[in-house]
């Protein structure tokens, strides 16, 4: 179940809309900002709100690469492994993460606090390799970067 | 109207053609998978790419993507095209599984075709498969998602086309998953239509699967018996079983689609309780012998209860043939009546619907799917009508407008539940437990999924509720359908809605386009509201009530109610075990719509030919050694002793003493002779053969 309040704010935005499907990215991010991660319930909690049935929710919630349909840690971290980022560097990037974290890519760490994801474009091709978390983008950024960065919100969390 | 050349081929098409179907349309054959006439293109698979050598456009394209320009020079045999289709399919057949011979889609998959086509042969990937979970879907379709060539047909079908919500494509990039969310039967009543849309084999006929190959089947083109739309067919036998039927292209009434009710109600023709036995007094005979057991009892009958007693009883379940041969024997014999229809209701306000209907104000599943204002008034269209649900979602899709009329209670006990949210997806869903079926077909042959409970799924569009046909605003439509089920209200509606639009027609008001559209009650009801009104037949319900009917021959006829006990049923014809043929002095077996040909007039006045798909006779899967191979000499397989009705009655004609040959389609039927079946079929509304 999710808070009243958050349920009222989606409600809103899906009334806002001009189709209710255009509101669904908003309305799956706001329950995964709720349970962490989209879980069963959140879609069928989106679907009812949406008005589309949890099929149609899922179908959209496994396209969007920000939309987690399996638990994840409190920082995620996203690297790009698309073709501007690979030139520059990604794949030596995400090695070094994968050994400075201990996990492989797409795994979480033991303690819950950091999920590695290799991921498609971030749209951040002049400033390869790029990786972000949360909201915010970073790049260029060397492994040693990488690793501070993380490190930082590991603390902030 | 762009000019172009293809292949050295001046090609001249209209407006908004695609250089694909331009190709098609001089007999260019260019391979696609994810273009499909009814869904349009999608830009999915390019494996239809054609080198434009000259024009607006140049280099290699997709030619399903390409509108048909004027100027353009387009070549399909280009190296640089073909070296790239072969590409295409390569890398397609990159994860599909090499092993066509234990598929059940080998030998009519278009993947299969276009990858020996496209000539690539010898497999140069040495990587792992892309694998995936099959879902459960029910017991019709089998799902085997490894095989899946990411064309997005079955997606762009269910949801778009036919307005499902519970299957979709799931996920992105190098893994897409086509299914539902969870296992589960799939609830579109349309759902069949994967089976023959997927171009290779992740859907396929589960009440089918592994019994033959396309090549083994007994195939011809067929009308659906399993309401009044008359949808065309083709159903698939082999060894004397039907196993199943798929969808045969017919632009004026089925477009490219059936529905689940046609496609999976096969269980009937196959039945073991099925009729295949001539008894007379409950002994077995041949069916010669039954004739003349007939013969001789109907003589005596008529010798001792007169002409008048004699009720002949056709049906709107059978071919036009048979019905006309009801008339004719009526005629022979001199008296007696013809009822055609049980309920006196039914016999008059189907008569009625057919008698509102000409050739210029029927309307055909293609008007419907063209239509701007759609109303429908008294009608369960996904019970009675499925296929008219999908024609209706389709210009609702394209914009037009759909009143229900009915108070809200009316609408909610007519049907499944109404959309409250407007906009495609807002479709609710409510559950409703089914009862068992008593018999493969379920009362009055309605489908029953096998052992589920049926979600019942609600109208794939949206509408407005109008208290009454008079709140349509008809006239401000240009192709307006009203779409009626043949109930009294609905008739009296409509009625009104004619005299006033002819009346302000005159005054140069109403749009004379306005199309009608009546739901009536079996395959051959409108042949046989045209029979009754030509050869004066009477319900048997009122042909009952005045008391002299004392004895009854049915053909096909299925008694809703009980007839009275001091009714002698001298004989009665079916290939369906009925409570007729239980009471019947004599039992006739006949064939079913697959074992014979014949033609049924749709709701709309269409004649349309339905051609013989196999050989009667009891299903080889199934016999015990004692009947196959057969012991004894004889040209017939065993419980292959049946007939057409036409030809049983003309047969008894000529026991009771007819000397000339009947042909059913002679006289005013006689235009029906050269019917095509695979044509559009022929209107044949009051006066075309008068």
């Amino acid at each position: 179940m999710i808070p009243t309040q958050l349920r009222q704010e989606l409600e809103e935005r899906v009334a806002q809309a001009i189709t209710p499907r255009e509101a669904a990215v908003d309305v799956m991010k706001g329950l995964q900002g709720h349970y962490g991660w989209l879980t069963d319930e959140a879609v069928a909690e989106a679907a009812l709100i949406l008005g589309l049935s949890t099929l149609q929710v899922e179908e959209l919630a496994t396209f969007y690469e920000m939309i987690y349909r399996r638990p994840v840690g409190r920082v995620v971290v996203h690297v790009c492994d698309s073709i501007s980022c690979w030139a520059m560097g990604s794949e030596t990037l995400l090695h070094h993460l994968e050994q400075h974290l201990g996990i492989a890519a797409g795994a979480t760490t033991a303690d819950n606090a950091v999920t590695l994801l290799p991921c498609c474009c971030l749209g951040n091709c002049g400033n390869g390799p790029a990786l972000m978390i949360g909201d915010r983008l970073f790049g260029p950024v060397s492994p040693e970067q990488a690793a501070a960065i993380i490190a930082g919100h590991r603390e902030d969390q | 109207m762009p000019k172009l050349i293809i292949d050295d081929i001046p090609v001249e098409v209209p407006d908004g053609t695609t250089v694909l179907e331009a190709a098609q349309s001089v007999d260019i054959p260019i391979p696609h998978f994810c273009w499909h006439p009814a869904l349009g293109k999608a830009g999915a698979c390019r494996v239809c790419a054609v080198k434009l050598l000259d024009g607006p456009v140049k280099g290699v394209q997709m030619s399903c993507m390409l509108p048909a320009m004027d100027g353009m020079v387009v070549s399909t045999t280009d190296d640089e095209a073909v070296a790239m289709r072969k590409s295409v399919i390569e890398w397609l057949m990159i994860n599909h599984p090499h092993d066509c011979p234990v598929c059940d889609e080998g030998g009519e998959c278009q993947l299969q075709d276009f990858t020996i086509a496209g000539g690539h042969g010898i497999r140069r990937y040495d990587g792992r498969k892309r694998t995936y979970r099959n879902q459960y879907l029910g017991e019709f379709i089998e799902h085997e998602m490894n095989r899946c060539i990411q064309c997005y047909r079955c997606t762009r079908f269910y949801q778009e086309y036919a307005g499902g919500t519970d299957f979709g494509a799931m996920g992105r990039a190098a893994i897409v998953y086509f299914g539902r969310q969870d296992d589960g039967p799939l609830e579109s009543p349309f759902s069949g239509n994967l089976v023959d849309i997927c171009p290779t084999g992740v859907f396929t006929d589960k009440t089918a699967r592994f019994r033959a190959r396309y090549w083994d089947y007994d195939m011809a083109p067929s009308v659906c018996p399993h309401c009044s739309l008359g949808c065309n067919t083709v159903p698939m036998a082999r060894y004397r079983e039907l196993l199943k039927t798929t969808a045969r292209r017919n632009d004026s009434v089925n477009g490219w689609f059936i529905c689940d009710k046609g496609r999976f109600s096969n269980a009937g023709v196959n039945a073991p309780e099925r009729p295949r036995q001539a008894l007379v007094g409950g002994k077995p005979v041949s069916l010669a012998e039954a004739l003349d057991a007939l013969a001789t009892l109907l003589g005596e009958f008529l010798e001792l209860h007169g002409p008048e007693s004699l009720a002949i009883v056709g049906s709107p379940r059978m071919d036009l043939a048979g019905n006309i041969m009801a008339a004719r024997l009526r005629e022979m014999l001199g008296a007696g009546t013809l009822c055609l229809f049980n309920e006196t209701d039914r016999a008059e306000l189907t008569g009625k619907a057919v008698s509102l209907l000409t050739t210029e104000n029927s309307s055909s599943q293609e008007d419907m799917r063209n239509a701007d204002l759609i109303a429908l008034e008294g009608c369960d269209l996904l019970d009675e009508a499925p296929m008219m649900a999908l024609a209706v979602r389709q210009a609702w899709r394209s914009g037009a407008r759909v009143y229900m009329v009915g108070t809200q209670n009316e609408i909610q006990s007519a049907m499944a539940p109404p959309f409250t949210k407007g906009g495609p997806g807002g479709i609710l869903q409510q559950d409703q437990t089914a009862n068992p079926p008593q018999s493969p077909l379920g009362p009055r042959g309605s489908f029953v999924k096998g052992g589920h409970n049926r979600e019942a799924t609600a109208l794939p569009f949206a509408f407005e509720q109008v208290a009454s046909l008079a709140d349509v605003p008809l006239a401000e439509a240009k192709r307006p359908v009203i779409i009626c089920g043949a109930s009294r209200t609905g008739l009296e509606s409509i009625g009104e809605i004619l005299s006033d639009s002819t009346a302000s027609f005159d005054k140069g008001g109403l749009q004379p386009a306005l199309k009608l559209a009546f739901i009536l009650d079996g395959p051959n009801a409108f042949g046989c509201a045209e029979l009754a009104r030509r050869h004066h037949g009477v319900a048997l319900s009122t042909a009952l009530a005045d008391g002299r009917i004392k004895g009854i021959i049915s053909f096909e006829a299925d008694l809703s109610h009980d007839l009275p006990q001091g009714i002698t049923v001298l004989g009665a014809a079916d290939w369906r075990p009925t409570g007729l043929m239980t009471r019947a002095g004599v039992v006739l077996p006949t064939t079913t719509w697959v074992e014979q040909e014949g033609i049924f007039v749709n709701n709309e006045g269409r004649a349309q030919r339905f051609k013989k798909v196999m050989n009667p006779g009891l299903p080889i899967k199934g016999l015990t050694p004692e009947l196959h191979p057969p012991r004894v000499h004889g040209i017939d397989a065993p419980g292959g002793d049946v007939a057409p009705s036409a030809r049983l009655i003309a047969m008894l004609m000529q026991r009771l003493g007819e000397t000339m040959a009947v042909e059913p389609l002679s006289g005013p039927w006689e235009t029906l002779k050269d019917l095509d079946a695979t044509g559009a079929g022929v209107m044949i509304h009051k006066g075309e053969q008068e």
